[in-house]
């Protein structure tokens, strides 16, 4: 039990050192944070920790875990027999970190087999269960595909999973950006309790440091494959001595209060531009939406906060006539609209997914893209390039592909693709949610701005309060399908009445104050 | 761990194109053919003429290289007519299929309900038709011919096509690029043709150029059973049923032609195995 040594750590790609060399150690029971935005090298050091990084990569350097030594050169074979039993990735994603065609109860049982453990078919289905009792799992979730789960539930599956073999060393890369903030905090409690039970090594990736702090013992900051700052995460982020840590701990949602201060609206005007009355959807036996009512004023902002499986996509799909709904009253502008997509038209409502990498056509440059919204709108292929500018993107962007551009890049070719029709309503389903802090706080500035300068109404559905509370007017809490709580967005922040709400806040403020009193910087971010 | 499995995408990563020896090899055997094809015509008028006077004669002798068969045809010459047989058969047999699996692959994927019911039971009905019996019975009614191969091989091959495009098609349905599309209210076809298509063109490829391969084997199994082409036509799989009799006065007559159904089936397989990889490349979704 001596811990994880890492020695010169180098991660070299065509353009050269993408990581320069990197030296950490980590005592047993401890935790080391990597923080930095994207393309900072933190997942390329994450990867080359277990022999899988992408091809036309290579790593340089050793990596000390317990008795072990692994010298990050070696080849596929020699990483075999130590990924899963001796050290473990955890992936960001939970959307695909699963096989699609196996029940959660076997893929648990796969990194039980890798570890070497043969056992009976009633013992491993207990075994099985226990490691989802873990994950605050119930056992019947063994017999589930993914597909049948939400993210934040597959992602405690794929925790469980990693865990299963019980590895000396886990890795684990932006293991809860897709978990509601109360899930987010409970998982890494557990992922810790467990860690100190076991004396485990974990190297947690992450952007997110409200959950970084009082969860990890030391940090790393990287920029463009360096480590700009190390040390003990208390003494990093309550006195951080580098300029780009500080604007990391600037950028951050839950520190930085509203971006955009909402524009008052004269109450008591005309009807809402979007009123949903008694929405109820079924999925086979279970209610996912239940009597659901919202307004949204024209150019007016609408939070929609709840957890995962919380129904909140749903609705979402709901009022974009991609799901049809089984009962209540969509109406658009005082017109009632029928289930289902004939109803509506482009220019009503559009909306951006959650996803950025699957929200574009690959096949498909940005301006062909860009160019079919147009013509549905009959407007003339020239604007692609203020449509471009509108969300802050280069106009020579129109030549590339979505596989040339970052995550930040393609929500915002998502979000210009949904502005083409003039849309009156724009639905962000988790929009920002994929992406890191300081991304994040763009692309809500961006939806500010639209909102102030077009007009544009915008239901905004997250399952981050701290996220919400930036950009809404409104909120409305959903819980298990239900409404459970609306109203301005001030006053059920500050004066909850349901106890999940309170739940919620809690967790919000929480982050909020640690940060607050840790942040001693005052310079402001680029 | 499942979680290793995640295919990394590298998108700034260029990779070197440098041209595996074997496919290499395979380009330049599928390259001969093609020439045969065209200009074996030339070279050689009149391939299938008989000259039962002078009949067998071995290898090596004066203007027949390979020697001739019992009705005194020049093996040389038939099996460079045979290439036309063996390549545009093949070809017709991959692409008519292809077509017919886009657009009834297609149709089931994304419209589903009743069209996707009827088309799905229509490829299981022709999945569970034995090949052989039913190239001999369609021969049988028919009269048999090339033509009449190549359209039952068009409808026996389709299902594998059908059931690819129709599983791709139902994959990249549900993904939010085809959600977005819909949200602009564009056309179904729209959505079919513009959208999904060519994020599922890496499979269909990939699985025309294996049809190729099959259908050239299945062609030549057809014509050693005497129910693809008609005799006296040039093809491979004809002259070795033809020249069965004579495989120890001229071995040459029936080792050439299996030779070659063997080696053009790998490259065309080869072929496009490395196709297929060159696409998922470049980008294309799989």
């Amino acid at each position: 039990m001596t811990g994880v040594q890492i020695t010169g750590l180098t991660v070299i790609g065509h353009d050269g050192a993408m990581v320069q060399p990197l030296d950490a150690d980590i005592a047993p029971g401890r935790t080391l944070a990597v923080i930095g935005e994207s393309g900072s090298g933190k997942t390329l050091t994450a990867k080359s920790l277990v022999g899988l990084l992408p091809r036309g990569f290579r790593a340089e350097g050793s990596v000390r875990i317990d008795d072990t030594t692994i010298e990050l050169t070696a080849g596929d074979a020699t990483w075999r027999t130590v990924r899963g039993g001796i050290v473990t990735l955890l992936l960001q994603d939970p959307f695909t970190s699963l096989s699609p065609v196996h029940r959660c109860g076997e893929q648990i049982g796969w990194t039980m087999d890798a570890a070497g453990r043969r056992l009976s078919r009633g013992d491993r289905d207990r075994a099985i269960a226990e490691r989802l009792a873990e994950v605050k799992l119930p056992a019947r979730v063994a017999r589930a595909y993914p597909h049948e789960l939400s993210g934040g539930m597959r992602q405690r599956v794929a925790i469980a999973a990693a865990l299963a073999a019980n590895p000396r060393l886990i890795i684990a890369d932006e293991p809860t950006t897709a978990l509601d903030a109360s899930n987010q905090a409970e998982i890494l409690d557990l992922l810790r309790a467990i860690q100190r039970e076991r004396e485990l090594c974990v190297i947690l990736i992450s952007h997110d440091l409200g959950l970084v702090r009082g969860r990890t013992d030391d940090v790393l900051v990287m920029r463009q494959g360096e480590v700009v700052e190390r040390g003990a995460t208390a003494d990093v982020l309550s006195q951080p001595r580098h300029a780009y840590t500080r604007a990391l701990i600037d950028a951050d949602p839950a520190l930085a209060g509203r971006t955009a201060a909402a524009p008052v609206v004269a109450e008591g005007d005309d009807a809402p531009l979007l009123r949903v009355t008694g929405l109820v959807k079924d999925f086979g036996e279970r209610r996912v939406l239940d009597d659901v009512s919202l307004e949204i004023g024209a150019g007016r902002i609408a939070g929609v906060v709840g957890e995962s499986g919380s129904g909140k996509s749903t609705l979402a799909r709901c009022i974009a006539g991609l799901e049809r709904e089984d009962a209540g009253v969509i109406a658009f502008d005082r017109v009632e609209l029928a289930p289902g997509r004939s109803s509506r038209t482009p220019a009503q409502m559009q909306i951006v997914f959650q996803d950025p990498y699957s929200s574009l056509n690959p096949m498909m440059s940005i301006g062909a893209i860009l160019r079919e919204a147009l013509r549905v709108a009959r407007r003339p292929a020239g604007e692609v390039g203020s449509l471009l500018e509108m969300v802050g993107l280069p106009v020579e962007f129109a030549r590339k592909r979505p596989a040339e551009l970052s995550g930040g890049q393609r929500q915002r070719v998502a979000i210009a693709r949904a502005l083409a029709p003039s849309p009156r309503l724009l639905i962000c389903d988790e929009s920002v949610s994929a992406l890191d802090v300081s991304v994040q706080a763009q692309i809500l500035a961006l939806l500010a701005r639209l909102r102030d300068e077009l007009g544009i109404a915008i239901l905004f559905i997250s399952h981050d309060l701290a996220v919400v509370r930036m950009l809404a007017d409104t909120v409305t809490v959903l819980w298990d399908g239900r409404v459970v709580e609306s109203g301005p967005c001030a006053q059920v922040l500050t004066e909850p009445r349901h106890e999940y709400t309170a739940l919620l806040v809690a967790a919000a403020q929480r982050e909020n104050s640690t940060i607050t009193v840790g942040s001693a910087g005052e310079d402001s971010t680029e | 761990m499942t979680a290793a499995l995640e295919l990394v995408s590298a998108p700034t990563v260029r990779r070197r194109h440098r041209l595996p020896v074997t496919v290499a090899l395979a380009l330049g055997i599928l390259a001969l053919t093609a020439l045969a094809v065209v200009f074996g015509g030339v070279i050689y008028p009149d391939a299938t003429r008989q000259d039962i006077l002078s009949g067998l004669l071995p290898a090596g002798t004066p203007g027949h290289p390979l020697g001739t068969d019992e009705l005194g045809r020049d093996i040389l010459a038939m099996t460079v007519a045979g290439a036309a047989s063996a390549l545009v058969g093949p070809v017709v047999v991959a692409a008519g299929s292809m077509v017919l699996g886009i657009v009834l692959g297609t149709l089931a994927g994304y419209e589903r309900g009743w069209l996707d019911i009827v088309i799905s039971r229509w490829t299981d009905l022709l999945l569970a038709l034995p090949v052989l019996l039913a190239a001999i019975v369609v021969s049988g009614v028919f009269g048999g011919g090339y033509w009449v191969t190549v359209a039952l091989l068009i409808l026996l091959f389709s299902p594998s096509d059908i059931r690819i495009v129709r599983a791709g098609v139902l994959e990249q349905t549900a993904r939010p690029y085809i959600e977005a599309a819909r949200m602009l209210s564009l056309s179904r076809w729209r959505v079919m043709f513009r959208h999904i298509l060519p994020n599922v063109s890496t499979l269909v490829l990939t699985n025309a150029m294996l049809n190729v391969a099959f259908a050239l084997v299945a062609f030549s199994s057809l014509s050693f059973l005497g129910v693809g082409v008609p005799p006296g036509t040039a093809d491979w799989g004809r002259q070795l049923t033809d020249n069965r009799a004579i495989m120890f006065e001229n071995p040459w007559a029936v080792v050439v032609p299996a030779v070659l159904i063997i080696v053009v089936a790998a490259a065309v397989n080869l072929v496009g195995d490395w196709i297929g990889q060159r696409l998922s490349q470049v980008g294309v979704a799989l």
